[in-house]
């Protein structure tokens, strides 16, 4: 750096001069003064170490001493009795002197430590005896509070009650140490002191500290404890919290409203406190509270009511649970509230989220059969499991059903068909599920099944299937068994009564009339599942015993074959004619086969930005199937990115523009950044969202969307509707009008941008740098 | 002369006491305050019972189970003394060969009585 040498010269001119002189007189000081603390800090160590072993050897010479005491036996010779009292005149004389008086405390409190039973007990008499209480009552006035508070814990280790007025007035002292020192004393020294300490501590009672009192209370013998629910009404949220502990504790119930109405408390530490007394004491009364509660609880409290519920709730409770199910957004309280309802009503909820569903494992598997070395699709190594039985034929004595397609239905259809199965219901369900799973490992591929089995299989264990329209009759009209006999003509089934609940059947009706379905014949594990939910009044024992049912395999390997070979997408059809049920196949085409293939790989690894495909595969397929399928990943990936309700329409068509996700994932400056982006290469697409943010924004968000609106209206020549920016919400902080400088100060600051200052010229050279780099 | 009791405990307050009790209980007791003179203590006599704090400089009392026990191949009585009566050191300690375990207060008369039995096993 250069340095005028005018500027040299006046530093050198200004430079102060030294007289050596005065450097020699401040080394001499510095020596003197650093000499002076060395000498201090030995002296003081050495003063240190004479104490120490002068207290040492004080404690060794009252050993013995103590220990005569404490061993002291009525039962000893005259001469050792004679020595026992010189040492008590002994003792007696020595602590006259303040630095005995204070080592025999010590010693005497140290081994107070490190001893119990009767030996404990003479110590604290011998401590009493030689009026070493004195001293602690002496501290208990002294202005340090250091001091205090060992005076305080020496009266409590020597449980000296004598000064128990005196200690009660530090619980509410306003040093924390001696306060907390106070409260084990008071709570320690007498039987009412928990009392006194609850009705009269103003301050907060620490976690640590909570538990040390209650260590107290737990050792103290014989102790009866206070009803604690008289501290539940207490001002002070700390007394209330530490009663509900001991409450909790000594199992007092006897607080059941106290505690019920705490679950309105404001502080959350309270509420959780009130929740686990309610759980430990199964208070019933509660629910309706709790539940109340539930909506404007924190996280952490909904989970501790949802367990509450789950420990005392009943039926009653699901339909507030179902609720939460359905409404509650938040993963964990999600998770908990199914957890509960199936706490309440073991396996009412199953499994259903990364369940692959049947239909996939059985077009994979119908893929591979028809090009097996070709490979078309290269589908993910997971294990084929089929739980269907697809072509079964019963051979009972008496009864045979004709059954004539092997079954491959879009998943919509397989649950419709589940509710068309009507279990005529005297199926033993588990007896049900675990035959049709044994005959399934028997029939994992249908073709070869087809090919190769003989059509007469024992179909015992199978629901029957009747047409859906006598089913809605059964099931509307709860018709005993002898009219429906006489009504069901084509498919009779007389063996057992078939009671339906009313409600279940008109929730049947509605998903059929919304499906349309024909009615189909399937099994598997759901519908065996499904089955369970009829009313079912007695077993299969005598089922199929008088009917002749038989089912017709030649038709079904005729039209599956047909079926296959024209790659045909055909509905599954079930026909019930005379006591034989006829099926027809349903092959998915190779193109919607790898649009699935498609899908699933896209809910194996796909994310959020997926919705713009998924929704490209919505609008170019036309099958129920994948429709569906990408319906539930578009709201599968939703939910990943979470989104404002209001701006997710019915048709979720704000995700038709690719920069919904990213809006609303980013903050204002981003936002508005997007905003100028949209405005340069937004289309159509973009309306939704840009309307949407006109309707729920304000101020600069809003101006930009309108002016992005604008312009892309413009460019793609639409008529430009003039849109209003919504006022922003009444707020003493929001302003409506732009914040200018004053005339003279913008002058002021004008000036100083070119000021004639280094300082001014700095400041404006960095300001033209910083506006030369953001343009 | 009584039953010789090896008393290993740093704590000499409480070692006195304890010492003055045994003494008193007819034992003859060696008071140690660590683990070296404990150690040198074993090499040249075996007493009858060994009463040890489990913290002491030098020489633990876990150690000192292990010393008796596998280097000396000596069934002397041990009871340990502990004012952190956690499970894991009872464990050990048991494991290792301890006939007794008491963590503090101590009670001298409980002591004496638990000696006493140790003795007479």
């Amino acid at each position: 750096m250069f340095i005028p040498p005018k500027q040299i010269k006046i530093s050198l001119i200004t430079a102060p001069e030294f007289n050596l002189e005065y450097l020699w007189w401040l080394t001499i000081l510095f020596l003197v003064l650093s000499v002076i603390y060395f000498v201090g800090v030995f002296l003081i160590r050495n003063k240190i170490t004479a104490n120490n072993s002068r207290t040492k050897a004080k404690k060794v010479e009252f050993s013995p001493m103590i220990n005569e005491f404490l061993f002291y036996d009525d039962s000893i010779t005259k001469e050792e009795k004679m020595n026992y009292l010189n040492l008590k005149v002994q003792i007696r004389e020595l602590i006259k002197n303040k630095f005995d008086r204070h080592v025999l405390t010590e010693v005497l409190l140290d081994l107070r430590k490190d001893l119990s039973g009767q030996s404990q007990q003479v110590l604290i008499n011998l401590y009493k005896d030689l009026g070493l209480h004195h001293d602690a009552y002496e501290k208990l006035g002294s202005s340090k509070w250091q001091v205090v508070s060992s005076g305080i814990l020496e009266l409590t280790t020597m449980e000296v009650d004598e000064p128990y007025g005196l200690i009660i007035k530090f619980i509410n002292h306003r040093q924390s140490t001696v306060r907390k020192q106070a409260e084990i004393a008071v709570v320690n020294l007498k039987e009412e002191g928990i009392k006194y300490f609850l009705d009269n501590t103003k301050y907060k009672i620490a976690e640590w500290q909570q538990l040390k009192l209650l260590d107290v209370l737990r050792h103290k013998p014989n102790y009866t404890p206070p009803q604690f629910g008289l501290w539940l009404t207490s001002t002070n949220s700390h007394v209330v919290l530490f009663s509900l502990r001991l409450i909790k504790y000594y199992s007092q119930n006897n607080a059941e409203q106290s505690i019920i109405t705490l679950l309105k408390h404001k502080k959350k530490e309270i509420q959780a406190e009130a929740i686990e007394c309610i759980k430990d004491f199964y208070f019933v009364n509660a629910l309706p509270t709790l539940m109340m509660v539930y909506p404007k609880a924190s996280h952490d409290i909904k989970i501790a009511i949802l367990d509450a519920i789950g420990e005392l709730g009943s039926a009653s409770e699901i339909p507030f649970l179902e609720n939460l199910k359905a409404t509650e957004r938040h993963f964990n309280i999600k998770g908990k509230v199914i957890s509960t309802l199936n706490k309440i009503n073991p396996e009412s909820v199953l499994p259903t989220k990364n369940i692959s569903k049947i239909d996939f494992y059985e077009t994979e598997q119908e893929a591979i059969e028809e090009k097996p070395e070709n490979e078309l699709l290269e589908t993910p190594q997971e294990p084929i499991v089929t739980t269907e039985v697809e072509e079964v034929v019963v051979n009972s004595d008496k009864e045979e059903i004709t059954v004539e397609a092997p079954l491959s239905l879009p998943d919509t259809e397989n649950e419709a068909v589940n509710e068309n199965i009507v279990a005529e219901d005297e199926i033993n369900s588990t007896e049900l599920s675990t035959e049709a799973i044994k005959n399934a490992e028997e029939f994992t591929t249908p073709q070869a099944l087809v090919d190769e089995q003989p059509y007469e299989i024992d179909l015992s264990f199978l629901p029957h299937v009747k047409d859906i329209d006598e089913t809605n009759e059964v099931a509307e009209e709860n018709i005993p068994e002898d009219v429906v006999e006489n009504e069901v003509d084509e498919f009779v089934v007389d063996f057992l009564p078939l009671v339906v609940e009313e409600i279940i059947a008109q929730e049947k009706d509605e998903i059929y009339a919304q499906d349309s379905l024909e009615p189909t014949f399937i099994l598997d594990n759901e519908s065996i599942i499904d089955q369970t939910e009829f009313t079912t009044t007695d077993t299969l024992d005598n089922d199929l015993s008088n009917e002749d049912l038989s089912i017709d395999w030649t038709s079904i390997i005729s039209e599956s074959d047909k079926n296959h070979s024209d790659n045909a997408s055909v509905e599954p059809i079930v026909k019930i004619k005379n006591g034989s049920v006829s099926f027809s196949a349903n092959f998915m085409p190779e193109e919607e086969l790898e649009t699935m293939v498609i899908l699933e790989n896209i809910s194996e690894l796909g994310d959020c930005r997926e919705l713009g495909l998924l929704y490209d595969i919505i609008e170019e397929n036309n099958s129920e199937l994948i429709i569906e399928r990408a319906n539930e990943l578009i709201e599968k990936f939703s939910y990943q990115s979470p989104r404002p309700n209001d701006l997710l329409g019915e048709e979720n068509s704000l995700a038709l523009s690719v920069f919904t996700d990213i809006y609303h994932l980013a903050d204002k400056e981003t936002k508005l950044m997007l905003l100028k982006e949209i405005k340069i290469v937004g289309d159509e697409k973009e309306f939704r969202l840009l309307e949407s943010i006109i309707d729920s924004e304000s101020g600069s968000l809003a101006k930009e969307a309108i002016e992005a609106l604008s312009a892309i209206k413009s460019r793609l020549s639409l008529p430009i509707v003039n849109e209003e920016i919504k006022p922003t919400q009444d707020s003493i902080f929001n302003v409506n009008f732009e914040l200018e400088i004053a005339k003279k100060a913008k002058k002021n600051i004008d000036n100083k941008e070119t000021g004639s200052t280094l300082f001014d010229q700095l400041c404006s050279m960095s300001n033209s740098l910083y506006n030369k780099k953001n343009g | 002369m009584g039953k010789r009791v090896l008393l290993a405990d740093d704590d000499q307050l409480l070692a006195s006491l304890l010492d003055f009790r045994l003494k008193k209980g007819g034992y003859t007791v060696h008071h140690s305050i660590n683990g070296k003179e404990v150690k040198e203590y074993l090499k040249n006599d075996m007493p009858d019972i060994i009463v040890s704090d489990i913290m002491m400089p030098y020489f633990s009392g876990i150690e000192l189970i292990d010393y008796v026990r596998n280097d000396l191949n000596s069934n002397t009585p041990i009871i340990i003394i502990s004012s952190a009566g956690n499970e894991q050191n009872v464990l050990t300690a048991f494991e290792l060969g301890a006939n007794d375990f008491i963590t503090k207060p101590v009670s001298p008369t409980e002591l004496l009585v638990r000696i006493a039995r140790e003795i007479d096993k």
